[in-house]
């Protein structure tokens, strides 16, 4: 397995675009975010953070969906096919598409927390930073099996739309691009209960003072558990059908 | 203990509505295919397109599940996922296309594939094998169809698979290429190893393989040395100048097809005695030349025979 990964991850270093695409979108809106005019004083210093940690958000999870629902492309052009002709069983291919995955996720969760820091003066505690960062890596975890249920499930055709509603619809609602507060009461209704809220709240927690909630944790867990499902189910018709020599 | 053993399998595709869909009338595309191939073998499974080469390929290798019969790989039962051969790094099969992840350079995906085998050959090797050398760095995007198709052949047999499984491997090359593609195959099988291809280039099958299994319509026609195929429907061309005067030669008993050739017309028949009686008789016998027939003849007669379900059912000899 560790063989695969090695594979994907040089494989993903040709592809510059995903990780480009990842980190330069969610950093130009941090910069234009936290930078309106009128934004001032104490304001500034809570969006800068509140921010950082959203688009730290976005990105890792724009990442990790990206690359890991590309499994469509795996299977479509035989990949995982021949996969099935070697020793390598299907469950260490699966888990080490997911491995490789996590890896992009950390991209741009460093490249916001350094702009935090650098650009816009984020102060934060030697213990904060400890926990913000993997809460912002693995806590993205659930995206990842969202991506590779996608990608199994999905055909080459549908799988970029899909993509892009599940991942700036569950953004817009979650409260990563405007906060709960400010959106209209039915969508914040909605919204605090998606994955994306869960799993960036844990980190607001953080910032501001405080620690992740029991909410936050249950609703995340409840979340990994269904999407663990998706991929699951994905795998297993992917794994029967790949037929056609 | 032999290599492959499909005992009496068919298969049947089916469509969204669950009517099958097999390329033969009565629906199965794959019929009672019974094959035994021993250790050290080169095989050839030839046939036409849709003749169930491919399904045959897919049920031995446990990718699909026979609706009825057995499969065995070195003695053990495939069913279903469960393929100790795979699993056990004993099978290298490359499909007939695909397979190559884009974004990778040819070294990557042999390096990850030898880390995967338990015996592999060394990287090296491999790229000497399959005629690479210099490209290793290439990534697969960059690689022309030939090339391509070397790579992934040198996938296949990176691992030392005790049985290699090739489906129409040379369909992409052209005709040079293809000759270094069957001397790197003979070199790999000449090590011992069993080795499966199928064709529909019936001078591949006669040139590099020990046997021939002959498929038609998802059933085994014919199985033997080339010679013996031959042999077994006693085919031989009989062939006359062409007169001015147009003639229904298809219609002589025994002919099977009937071909132009230089001023010659050439005609392949199973009765050679009576086709030549028959022209005589019509007053065509110039220049006349009866020869035992190549094995294109000898397997369109069989594909033909095959055809009029009177002819008796040509089963392993």
């Amino acid at each position: 397995m560790r063989a695969y990964v090695r594979l994907e991850l040089r494989r993903l270093a040709r592809m510059p675009g995903l990780l480009i695409f990842a980190v330069l979108m969610p950093l130009l809106s941090y910069l234009l975010f936290t930078n309106l005019h009128g934004l001032t004083g104490q304001d500034r210093d809570v969006a800068a953070t509140y921010t950082m940690v959203s688009m730290a958000g976005y990105g890792a999870i724009g990442a990790l969906l990206n690359y890991a629902s590309g499994v469509v492309v795996d299977r479509s052009i035989g990949w995982m096919r021949q996969l099935r002709l070697t020793p390598l069983s299907p469950v260490r291919v699966v888990v080490g598409k997911g491995l490789a995955a996590m890896v992009t996720a950390i991209v741009p969760v460093v490249a916001l927390c350094v702009a935090g820091v650098l650009v816009n003066d984020v102060r934060l505690g030697p213990v904060q930073w400890l926990a913000i960062v993997p809460l912002l890596w693995f806590g993205a975890l659930p995206f990842a099996l969202l991506g590779l249920g996608m990608g199994y499930l999905a055909t080459a055709q549908t799988v970029q739309p899909l993509n892009l509603l599940v991942y700036l619809g569950m953004s817009v609602v979650g409260g990563l691009w405007l906060p709960l507060d400010a959106l209209p009461g039915w969508v914040a209704a909605v919204g605090r209960w998606l994955p994306t809220h869960a799993y960036a709240d844990m980190s607001w927690q953080v910032a501001f003072g405080g620690s992740p909630t029991v909410t936050d944790l249950l609703t995340l867990a409840g979340w990994m558990v269904a999407f663990t499902g998706l991929a699951v189910v994905g795998f297993r018709r992917s794994v029967r059908s790949t037929a056609s020599l | 203990m032999a290599t492959v053993e499909l005992d009496r399998v068919s298969y049947t595709y089916e469509n969204a509505s669950g009517n099958a869909t097999g390329n033969s009338a009565d629906g199965f595309a794959v019929r009672d295919v019974s094959l035994r191939i021993e250790p050290g073998q080169v095989v050839a499974m030839l046939g036409p397109n849709g003749a169930g080469k491919s399904t045959t390929l897919l049920l031995l290798l446990g990718m699909l599940r026979p609706r009825t019969g057995t499969v065995r790989l070195f003695g053990e039962a495939v069913t279903g996922a469960v393929n100790k051969a795979v699993a056990g790094g004993r099978i290298g099969a490359m499909p007939q296309a695909g397979g190559v992840p884009p974004r990778s350079s040819v070294r990557d995906l042999l390096e990850f594939l030898h880390a995967v085998y338990p015996r592999p050959m060394p990287v090296r090797e491999a790229l000497a094998l399959a005629d690479l050398e210099g490209l290793a760095g290439r990534t697969v995007e960059r690689l022309s169809g030939g090339q391509q198709q070397r790579l992934r052949f040198a996938m296949a047999v990176i691992g030392r698979p005790d049985l290699l499984i090739l489906d129409e491997p040379t369909a992409a090359l052209d005709v040079q290429s293809r000759r270094a593609f069957w001397a790197a195959i003979r070199e790999y099988a000449a090590h011992g190893r069993t080795v499966l291809f199928s064709t529909h280039y019936l001078e591949e099958a006669d040139d590099n393989a020990d046997r021939i299994v002959v498929l038609d319509r998802g059933r085994v026609i014919a199985d033997g040395t080339a010679v013996s195929v031959k042999q077994m429907v006693g085919v031989r061309t009989v062939s006359v100048a062409a007169s001015d005067a147009p003639h229904a030669f298809d219609r002589l008993p025994g002919v099977a097809a009937v071909t132009r050739l230089g001023g010659r017309v050439v005609l392949t028949t199973t009765d050679s005695d009576a086709t030549v009686l028959a022209l005589a008789a019509a007053g065509l016998l110039r220049d006349l030349e009866v020869v035992g027939a190549g094995l294109e003849e000898a397997f369109l007669t069989l594909t033909n025979t095959a055809l009029t379900d009177a002819a008796p059912t040509l089963e392993r000899i």
